[in-house]
């Protein structure tokens, strides 16, 4: 997503037929704007959209000729596009040390990342088990188990609600994420903190796996701090009003309450897709960066923003 | 040291006196590194950098093989490493008006900088690895800032120098950085000579009258801190023992010999002792990266049982224990010695009949710890990654 938010400014780059800098730079903004709002889950890709931009003005300042500035930029947006692959292989190699020879691993939904991790340590010889969270609502933890299983690692689909049945197995937990905050949280699918939360309780090692062009700057204090949370997310119905119209028609109350309530596609319509892991739970982060500890993200973001 | 013997020589008497462990110990180890280090730059004709970092890393791989539980080793090498490459990045950029990173020391002529001038200033951005000079932290923001320019960007640019090119980058020819690279490293020996001092001299901002502190094993730089202290300060000292090798009977000695109220105490009353103590201080054999310590056997019960107490864990050491590993496995930085100490030789009927451990480490976890006392000034566990990516390279991570 950040990588798609990326190619497609550097594709406006390409038509943009502004003639002065600042104009050139409100148009991409924009844009960035725009892609921001048209999606429900805004958090990778505003990552992707904002490294961009802080890009293009650092560029702007240090080239005076526009036309080369922009060439610069084109250039530069492939480049990324090209790393991006190689920046996974990348981390793959670093995060291998973490796992231990008949380690059981927990994983949470799919992640490329995370499974290239997994494979290059398979590849390395190292034996391994994998609980794989199955993951609602997007159940993309089948899938995990799947490719996994496909590479030789033995892998198991464990119910969302098994997490603390399995833990005391578990040896690591690995997860990747949409985004990682500035105090060093992460977001990823929902269920990643409550999974963190067990992990701590049980004192087991928690890694994250992440590319760094995944850092965004957001500061949530919590779960509602989100710009993926709205209003709406899991309200609580209006009873009240409800239990007026029961009183008016009166018996027939049981076959009131609305039945539509407790479809599942209604129910899971209201819940969040994605949560906030507040830093405290992070062993460690595992980036191209290097190996980062949650306090580690902040110093590379100021880095690029200061 | 400096004798006109062959260098190959010297390297191998080192390697087999770290094997046979004659010398032991963080710091007289990464002095000796040091050292031998610097005779390698003088003695050795390079004439790229990359020929030079190859050498320096091959003589390096060898010692940290010799004794992979040193890890002060290790990071001397990648000190002296990171030491010539900024030595050459900041020969480059001053050369090179070209780069974007140095607008600000364009402004002088290009022609100066071709002259020996270059060898006599010491290049800018190894101030920032000058720990004599430090100068607080808004200095070390600034510089570092500078001189890695942002990783992220890396990323998008082709401009700034990322990791790979940059290790291309070590092959212009380079005939007058030896002397730069070795009045550095000088300056990496003083400041090993003077650690003790460096790390003593804040003993008077964590040590108040009438305190209680625990200390465990037997650490030259926590018997200086205390002793500095008591120059001033009346405070008592509880020492546990540290068994099986009893270290800490040698600390209580020469605390007491200094003046200072020393209790020895028994491994097993460290709990029931804790809390009635201010503070414990205590030393460690290396730091990892994510502030964990690998530590004598006990440095853990210690360290559990003040968090169970709140009371705050000090912990003094110089900074080239601090190693930018992280403990990927807790067992593979561990020893397990000797059993004799645990149970002689001569209780002979039992021998046979029971399996003896005797770890010599700890690991302690970073959570346990409150403070680091360095060469450079106080650090909680979360800021020890700076100073790693302010002393360390990350591409000599792996030597």
């Amino acid at each position: 997503m950040p990588i798609a938010a990326i190619e497609s400014l550097v594709e406006l780059i390409k038509h943009s037929k502004a003639t002065t800098l600042s104009e050139f730079m409100e148009s991409l903004k924009d844009a960035s704007q725009k892609l921001k709002s048209s999606v429900r889950n805004s958090i990778s890709l505003s990552a992707g959209a904002d490294l961009f931009l802080r890009f293009v003005t650092r560029t702007s300042h240090d080239v005076t000729n526009f036309e080369a500035c922009k060439e610069h930029l084109m250039n530069s947006g492939k480049v990324l596009v090209e790393k991006a692959v190689a920046v996974r292989h990348k981390i793959a190699e670093l995060g291998v040390q973490f796992i231990k020879d008949d380690a059981t691993i927990l994983i949470h939904s799919y992640s490329r990342v995370v499974m290239l991790l997994l494979q290059q340590a398979a590849a390395h010889k190292i034996r391994f088990n994998v609980y794989v969270t199955e993951s609602r609502p997007t159940s993309l933890g089948i899938k995990s188990a799947k490719i996994l299983c496909k590479a030789g690692i033995p892998a198991t689909i464990i119910l969302d609600t098994a997490v603390g049945y399995v833990i005391d197995k578990v040896d690591a937990v690995f997860v990747g994420a949409e985004g990682v905050v500035e105090n060093g949280g992460l977001i990823n699918a929902i269920g990643t903190y409550q999974l963190a939360v067990v992990a701590k309780a049980a004192n087991k090692p928690f890694y994250a796996v992440i590319e760094s062009y995944k850092f965004v700057r957001l500061f949530p204090l919590n779960q509602y701090d989100l710009p993926t949370h709205t209003s709406d997310l899991l309200a609580f119905p209006d009873l009240e009003s409800r239990c007026y119209q029961e009183s008016q028609i009166g018996e027939n109350s049981e076959q009131n309450i609305k039945e539509e309530d407790y479809d599942v596609e209604n129910f899971v319509a209201r819940n969040p897709t994605v949560d906030y892991t507040p830093p405290e739970y992070i062993t460690l982060l595992c980036t191209d960066l290097g190996v980062l500890t949650p306090s580690g993200v902040s110093d590379e973001l100021i880095k690029l923003y200061l | 040291m400096t004798g006109p013997r062959d260098l190959n020589a010297q390297i191998e008497s080192l390697v087999n006196r770290l094997r046979r462990r004659q010398v032991v110990g963080s710091w007289s180890v990464s002095l000796e590194t040091a050292l031998l280090l610097r005779q390698v730059v003088s003695v050795a004709r390079w004439n790229q950098v990359n020929v030079l970092i190859n050498l320096v890393k091959d003589v390096g791989g060898k010692l940290v093989m010799a004794q992979p539980r040193e890890l002060a080793v290790g990071n001397i090498v990648r000190r002296v490493l990171r030491l010539i490459r900024d030595v050459y990045n900041s020969e480059v950029s001053n050369s090179n008006t070209n780069l974007t990173s140095t607008s600000e020391e364009v402004e002088d002529d290009d022609k100066d900088y071709e002259d020996d001038n270059v060898i006599k200033s010491p290049p800018q951005k190894s101030k920032t690895y000058d720990l004599q000079s430090y100068s607080g932290p808004g200095s070390i923001i600034s510089s570092s800032f500078f001189s890695s320019s942002a990783s992220m960007i890396n990323l998008l640019g082709d401009g700034s120098v990322s990791g790979k090119e940059a290790s291309l980058d070590y092959d212009r020819k380079c005939y007058n950085l030896k002397p730069t690279i070795i009045s550095e490293l000088q300056e990496l020996i003083n400041e090993l000579e003077n650690m003790y001092v460096n790390i003593a001299d804040q003993a008077m901002e964590h040590i108040h009258s009438n305190e209680i502190i625990m200390t465990v094993g037997k650490s030259r730089t926590v018997e200086m801190f205390l002793k500095t202290a008591a120059k001033k300060r009346k405070f008592s000292i509880v020492v546990a023992e540290t068994s099986p090798k009893y270290l800490g009977h040698e600390m209580a000695l020469s605390l007491s010999q200094a003046g200072i109220d020393t209790t020895v105490i028994s491994d097993s009353a460290i709990f029931a002792v804790m809390s009635r103590v201010n503070k414990v201080i205590m030393g460690t054999h290396a730091v990892l990266a994510n502030g964990g310590l690998i530590s004598v056997s006990g440095t853990q019960m210690v360290a559990t049982a003040a968090k169970h107490h709140s009371t705050p864990v000090v912990v003094c050491t110089g900074l080239y224990k601090l190693s930018p590993l992280y403990p990927y496995d807790e067992d593979s930085f561990n020893d397990l010695v000797a059993p004799d100490p645990v149970m002689s030789f001569d209780e002979g009927e039992l021998i046979d009949k029971v399996t003896i451990l005797n770890p010599y480490y700890d690991y302690v976890s970073p959570e346990l710890v409150s403070l680091f006392i360095t060469n450079t000034g106080g650090h909680p566990p979360s800021y020890l990654y700076r100073l790693i990516n302010e002393n360390y390279d990350p591409e000599d991570t792996v030597i």
